[in-house]
């Protein structure tokens, strides 16, 4: 995400203002344009950036600050604000009956986009159907119905016909009962005077709830120019950022943001369908500041843990088995993949390698992969696993004795931090402690 | 195509010709009053009265340099590379002579031109390079995701027909769903053959099944199309290396699209530092794109531009020369 990356380039600018003595205008200028350097670096919109860079100069001169704060708190307070500001406002994604539009350049995602959200709104328990209406790319149709059959949801399409208005409607009165229904349209950019009528006609037919603009990452300054003409055309009501998780930093979708007064509404950042995610820009901006999002952590477990799943107080006796590890790493595996995790835990300015990520992903697959191999009576009481039992399960899951006695190292190391956890506050500094020391 | 960018460019062109132009008068009429700079005032003057020319200076250049910053940005020029040619139109300038009478315009265009044309490099002609090859020429596709990578490989494959080259295309991404149908249709209307596994194949076995067949059949060239990935995925860019090694590519083609912002410079650097970039496609250059990722990738990977995509039908590529786009943008 763009202030993601500026975060860094922001810290080092606001760091030079912390070492100067006298905060005056040429401080501010300066700040003023490493921003610049930073945003037009994201792709933000060259207008844009010019706007937010007036505006720090002149309110920091103008404004006077508040009392008992200093110039630099005031111009930092300033520069906030005006970046929370270019996030665009914050969107609604309500759970009831609607009909989402997806529009788009082509290639920007929206048949993936199309499958995620499907599977976003069947994880909060709705029912959810979609309608290809891109009828002109080859496959499309295919590559729809392909993903949403891994995730059990309808796809209404109808090969070889070319009206996708006619699709649409017809779409719409066979899956009448539905609460959810999104329809990914075809790859159009604004200059295709016919395209740009089709889902005109489109919006009317479907009379659609939602209509929500899908931008590439990686979109340049092109991104205000198509929004404004998509959003002429069809009054988009919220962006979808996808490809996050390359290197682009997804300045183009704030153009767009601005252009059509609206906000982002979920980013797509990895190729699984689970790969999307809500955006909130207040969640957003204290995940910048490193003070994590558990919002949207807690939320998410609370979709991926079962009640009885978990035995929490048989845990706090100390009463810790494999199998309840088991369980806990089948559990995080559903919370969808361990770097979104890491991404809202309030880690501060903690950078995580993401290698060390993909490593400790991989570990846990093979964790419960040893573990299928041990019989019932070893899941409940690992002490029996002795030297003999250790060789036959490393042979039974294809790994190494090694690693089986790390797995049990691991197992250890839980059981004891659970333990600590009972003894109040002195017991789980000690176990922090552990932690630190092991990282 | 590339409409913004030469309007704009057109007017800093101007903005250089006045700044030049207003600077004439003051420097032949004020004597020695002014100080600031001793001695190349000194020197100017030395030039003005000796050759009849007049040197350009650092300052009069500064605020059409700024201007054409912000064109260039505001062109999706990324930012290191807007940096590299104002660097080049400055060292051009400054300093050099000009004569008295001559128009300003004429040595701002050609300063611009030439910057211009040396990040661009030279075009790349694949008919001749085919022609030239021993069969069959084997070239694989690149990019990340959404960048029209298997229309461009029909594309492609349409235009080579057309030249006369006999064409076969290897469907090497396995992993997205519906690319396998997406290629197979394309070839079908553009009647070629496609040598294709099934989805969640391993790619480089399709990829060496092609350019067997291709050897066995006395086909010139193999296309080999490769699914969409992130240049900062390990494992993918392993794999797409592994299907390097197994296909031995005559040509490594990076597709990329015109309409990206300064990502383009970040993954095209990291495509050619892992697998190697021999040319690049832009595709989507019809969306009214202001032409600045053309700049920004040729510049970063230092090859030559192959083709632009400039539509949905498979006759819309056109090939790129340098020289053309270049005019066409200053108007010369």
């Amino acid at each position: 995400m763009v202030l993601d990356h500026l975060g860094a380039s922001l810290k080092d600018a606001l760091k030079k203002l912390a070492g100067k003595t006298v905060v005056d205008r040429a401080a501010v200028e300066e700040l003023v344009r490493d921003l610049q350097r930073a945003l037009l670096g994201a792709d933000v919109n060259v207008r844009l950036v010019k706007g937010l860079s007036e505006a720090i100069r002149t309110r920091s001169v103008d404004e006077q600050p508040p009392k008992g704060m200093s110039v630099r708190e005031h111009v930092l307070r300033i520069v906030y604000q005006e970046l929370i500001r270019l996030m665009g406002s914050t969107t609604d994604v309500s759970l009831q009956h609607q009909r989402i539009l997806l529009a788009g350049l082509q290639g920007s995602g929206k048949t993936t986009t199309t499958a995620k959200l499907a599977r976003y709104f069947q994880r909060k328990g709705m029912k959810v159907a979609v309608i290809c209406a891109d009828t002109f790319r080859p496959g499309a149709l295919d590559q729809l119905s392909t993903l949403c059959q891994q995730i059990g949801v309808t796809c209404y399409g109808e090969p070889g016909k070319e009206d996708a208005v006619a699709i649409v409607k017809k779409g719409l009165a066979k899956l009448s009962g539905t609460e959810v229904v999104i329809i990914d349209t075809q790859g159009r950019h604004a200059l295709e005077k016919t395209l740009i009528d089709e889902i005109i006609q489109i919006n009317t037919v479907s009379k659609a709830d939602h209509r929500w603009l899908v931008i590439d990452a990686a979109l340049g300054q092109q991104a205000s120019e198509q929004a404004r003409r998509f959003h002429e055309a069809i009054d988009i009501d919220g962006v979808i950022i996808t490809k996050m998780d390359g290197t682009a930093k997804g300045g183009g979708a704030l153009s767009a943001v601005s252009e059509t007064r609206s906000g982002i509404v979920f980013i797509g950042a990895g190729e699984t369908i689970e790969d999307l995610e809500r955006f909130d820009p207040d969640s957003f901006i204290s995940r910048l500041l490193g003070m994590g999002d558990l919002k949207s952590l807690a939320e998410r477990a609370e979709e991926a843990i079962g009640e009885q799943e978990v035995d929490v107080n048989a845990l706090m006796r100390g009463r810790f088995t494999l199998r309840d590890m088991y369980k806990q790493l089948e559990a995080i595996n559903r919370m969808g993949p361990l770097k979104q995790i890491m991404s809202m835990l309030p880690l501060g300015s903690l950078e995580v390698p993401s290698d060390a990520i993909d490593v400790t992903s991989t570990k846990m697959s093979r964790y419960r992969v040893i573990m299928d191999s041990m019989t019932p009576l070893e899941l409940d009481d690992p002490n029996l696993i002795s030297g003999s039992r250790i060789h036959r399960i490393a042979r039974g899951a294809g790994a190494s004795p090694e690693e089986v006695r790390e797995l049990l190292k691991y197992f250890r190391m839980m059981q004891r931090a659970l333990k600590g956890m009972r003894g109040g506050k002195y017991n789980v500094q000690r176990m922090m402690k552990r932690f630190s020391g092991m990282q | 195509m590339f409409d913004g960018l030469k309007q704009k460019l057109r007017n800093v062109q101007e903005a250089f010709g006045s700044s030049l132009m207003a600077e004439q008068p003051s420097s032949v009429e004020p004597g020695k009053q002014k100080e600031e700079s001793p001695p190349s005032f000194a020197r100017k003057v030395k030039i003005l009265v000796t050759d009849g020319e007049l040197v350009v200076g650092e300052k009069e250049i500064r605020a059409p340099l700024q201007e054409l910053e912000m064109v260039l940005l505001e062109n999706d020029v990324a930012l290191p590379v807007t940096d590299e040619i104002l660097r080049a139109v400055r060292e051009r300038l400054v300093g050099t002579h000009r004569r008295v009478g001559e128009s300003p315009d004429l040595l701002v265009r050609k300063a611009l031109r030439e910057s211009l044309l040396q990040v661009l490099g030279k075009g790349f002609d694949l008919l001749e390079y085919c022609n030239g090859h021993k069969k069959p020429v084997r070239i694989l596709f690149t990019g990340v995701n959404g960048t029209g990578k298997t229309t461009t490989v029909a594309k492609v494959g349409h235009y080579l027909k057309e030249h006369g080259c006999s064409v076969v295309i290897a469907s090497g991404d396995t992993f997205r769903a519906g690319a396998l149908e997406q290629l197979a249709i394309h070839a079908e209307r553009v009647g070629i053959r496609v040598i294709q596994h099934q989805q969640g194949g391993d790619p480089s076995a399709v990829l060496y099944d092609a350019v067997e067949y291709a050897g066995a059949h006395g086909v010139d060239v193999v296309l080999a199309d490769s699914a969409g990935r992130f240049h900062n995925r390990v494992n993918l860019m392993n794999q797409l290396e592994k299907m390097k090694r197994v296909m031995d590519p005559d040509l490594v083609v990076y597709v990329d699209e015109a309409v990206a912002g300064n990502d383009a410079v970040i993954r095209a650097q990291e495509f050619a530092e892992l697998v190697g970039t021999d040319a690049v496609i832009l595709t989507k250059a019809d969306m009214d794109s202001r032409g600045g990722a053309a700049v920004s990738v040729a510049h970063t990977v230092g090859k030559p531009i192959m083709f632009l995509g400039t539509g949905q039908g498979y006759s819309d590529i056109l090939p790129f020369t340098p020289e053309l786009v270049v005019s066409e943008l200053l108007g010369a």
